[in-house]
């Protein structure tokens, strides 16, 4: 434990792939200013064991960053049989945009669907927010 | 039962069996339409004011304000068009001729480069009608039409029956899915699900390709032999194959020659067809007219050469995202998209440093920092006019409720006008 | 789909008998097939199973909902997406051209058709898990994505 308190929290790798949700979907059709689509889009699916080894439980705010942006989204468990450790889910939104690459390569086409990021048990911060 | 049918636009399947119940100003009953699609057809909460840097504005003022912005800028930019009828899609282009403007639409950075190359008869397609009566093996290739395109099991896929598939879908048809994850798609397709791990879909293609030429396939993943030259026989057996591909392929191949051989190989074998799962329901539309006056589907330049001459530009460097990152353009008209939610942030937020014209029957992320804010009527709605389906087939939007909002096409005319 | 075990995890598990069972195992099994509601524990009233006693409300829904052939449909996880209307075996023999052939329900003889984006039930007397010579279909339970079709 010794120099624990000294050091910042722990950040692990992790690569996001982004999918589509009805439900979501449907929120956007409404709203996408209103609560509902913040309260789907600002999540975060992991890996039940990954959970474990990074100290979060579900709905813990979660702090995903890396070169192109920052996050804070609610952490929950994937509910997939399969594991599937390292790979995380999170819906299509401007949370996930916020991660995407600029890197390009000249073709027109961002990485939308592999996002590779940090993450770490957030302190204090509020969910991050598109509302006006 | 209700003698007319409404058309959806909450998608590119363009469901065209829809009741509508109407009590005099709104829709209060929207039936066989699937979730998201209600919700489309119903509108939003928040919708768009016409306003200019922020000022609330009459209609004529903010068209005038969109205009000079056009014409002032060096490089414009125009960018959209997947929620635009036909109809608007062409006076668009005509705006971009006029003001000498890059043009693009969503398909640049979604499913381009499959419909452009159907459109040049490199991949074989067909329609959803077709797939109804005739296929018997299916393929959902990174795609989770469950979530998607709810409908397009139910109403093409999978569960109807069709002319040469009588006997429904546990006889008759075959569900595939290839996937990343356990999609609610690879739910109902049960034990032909094949998942495999992030980009890994050119692996699997190649090695669908080596099996259907009777080698042993190969991956490096844990995908046995055995299970590749399972999923080869059905390909194989296949009388009328289609695969249907999402976001998830396209985005982790980068070019479509992988697929065109794996196509190729299975119209040697088999019998095979493939169909963009198209978002927004009339991308493929916007890229048919381009195609048609240009010869390319997206990312246009109607651009002068040194004498003055009009030159047509085309290539990545003219997309909307490489445009964006450049920070090449100096203004852009966007209709119908909101690159500030669905672009990454990082390329998108060039438009916050230049002046915007945002045209959408919503406020979006894109509207709330946009210079001048024109509201059009919701396309299939409140305003008609034609749209092309996921599959090339053209439909027909009947308006549903009148509005006092223009048309998307309307207000390129009036652009046009004052140009 | 919810299952015994499921609810039992989140029961006081003490076997109090109070419910009139003799496990809480058996009263999970009372509430799976709607015999019992979760009213019946009154331990799950204590505050420290709140969080529970409102969990359980939620997956097992009142019987009130459930239509005489005990089918329910879980209107907060169904997507419209008319799977079960295009594949149940009733729909396609009443409606062949219409729901059977994946559009719009032509006539008013089907028992599932989508409003208002979310799948609605009438002439239940009519579902192949009812009356003199029923069976066991399963059409709309295996079809739908989101597992919002239970029978009970």
């Amino acid at each position: 434990m010794g120099f624990g308190k000294f050091l910042s929290i722990p950040e692990y790798d992790i690569t996001i792939v982004t999918h589509r949700d009805i439900f979501q979907n449907t929120a956007l059709e409404s709203s996408r200013f209103a609560e509902e689509y913040e309260k789907l889009s600002a999540v975060i699916n992991i890996d039940r064991q990954d959970m474990e080894k990074f100290g979060i439980t579900d709905n813990d705010p979660v702090v995903v960053r890396n070169n192109f942006g920052k996050i804070i989204v609610l952490a929950q468990g994937s509910g997939y049989e399969e594991p599937h450790p390292g790979v995380a889910y999170m819906l299509n939104s401007p949370w996930s945009n916020a991660l995407v690459s600029n890197e390009t390569g000249g073709s027109g086409v961002p990485s939308f669907k592999s996002i590779k990021a940090v993450i770490s048990k957030a302190k204090d911060e509020p969910v991050t927010t598109f509302r006006p | 039962m209700n003698e007319k049918y409404y058309v959806c636009t909450g998608c590119a399947l363009l469901c065209d069996d829809i009741e509508i119940e109407c009590d005099g100003y709104r829709i209060s009953g929207v039936n066989s339409a699937c979730r998201k699609g209600v919700a489309r057809m119903k509108g939003c909460q928040d919708p768009l004011a016409c306003s200019i840097s922020g000022q609330k504005a009459d209609i004529d003022a903010a068209i005038k304000e969109a205009a000079e912005i056009l014409t002032n800028a060096d490089n414009p930019l125009i960018f959209g068009l997947g929620n635009s009828t036909i109809e608007a899609q062409k006076k668009a282009i005509e705006v971009a001729r006029r003001v000498h403007a890059y043009i693009d639409d969503t398909s640049s950075f979604c499913q381009g480069p499959v419909i452009e190359a159907i459109l040049n008869g490199q991949i074989r397609s067909c329609t959803l009608d077709e797939v109804r009566h005739q296929a018997d093996v299916i393929i959902y290739w990174g795609a989770d039409p469950a979530n998607s395109h709810p409908r397009h099991l139910s109403k093409y896929s999978y569960f109807p029956r069709g002319k040469e598939r009588q006997r429904g879908w546990e006889e008759d048809r075959t569900a595939i899915a290839i996937d990343v994850r356990h999609s609610d798609t690879a739910e109902i397709c049960k034990d032909h699900f094949y998942q495999i791990p992030p980009q890994a879909d050119r692996e699997l293609i190649d090695a669908l390709t080596s099996a259907l030429s009777g080698k042993v396939p190969k991956v490096s993943f844990g995908m046995e032999s055995k299970k590749i030259l399972e999923l080869a026989s059905i390909l194989k057996k296949a009388q009328f194959g289609t695969i249907f591909v999402g976001l998830g392929l396209v985005y982790s191949l980068s070019d479509m020659e992988p697929l065109i051989k794996l196509m190729d190989k299975l119209n040697e074998v088999s019998n095979f067809h493939l169909v963009p799962m198209v978002g927004q329901y009339n991308m493929r539309g916007a890229d048919q007219p381009m195609f048609n006056e240009t010869g390319y589907i997206n990312r246009v330049h109607f651009d002068t050469d040194p004498t003055g001459a009009d030159v047509t530009r085309h290539g990545p460097e003219c997309s909307a995202v490489e445009l964006l990152r450049s920070g090449e353009v100096d203004a852009a008209l966007v209709i119908g998209s909101d690159p500030m939610g669905s672009l990454p942030r990082s390329i998108a937020e060039h438009l916050l440093h230049i002046p915007v014209i945002n045209i959408d029957p919503c406020k979006t992320q894109t509207s709330r920092n946009a210079a001048v804010t024109i509201p059009c009527a919701l396309g299939g709605v409140e305003s008609g006019g034609s749209a092309i389906r996921m599959d090339g087939v053209q439909v027909e939007l009947p308006v549903i409720l009148k509005s006092d909002r223009l048309s998307d096409m309307e207000i390129f005319d009036r652009i046009l006008e004052v140009l | 789909m919810t299952g015994a075990m499921e609810i039992y995890q989140l029961l006081p598990k003490t076997n109090c008998k109070e419910c009139g069972r003799s496990t809480c195992m058996a009263f999970a099994a009372a509430l799976l097939s709607r015999d019992a509601v979760v009213d019946d524990c009154p331990i799950l009233k204590e505050e420290k199973y709140r969080d529970n006693y409102e969990n359980l409300t939620k997956i097992v829904s009142p019987v009130g909902n459930a239509s005489e052939t005990g089918m329910i449909v879980h209107e907060e996880l169904c997507t419209g997406c008319g799977n079960c209307v295009v594949a149940c075996p009733v729909n396609v023999a009443e409606d062949p051209y219409g729901a059977g052939a994946g559009k719009t329900p032509t006539n008013d003889k089907v028992i599932l058709r989508v409003e208002d984006g979310i799948v609605r039930i009438s002439n239940v007397e009519d579902c192949r898990r009812f009356g003199e010579n029923k069976i066991l279909c399963s059409g709309c339970i295996v079809t739908c994505p989101t597992k919002a079709i239970e029978f009970i």
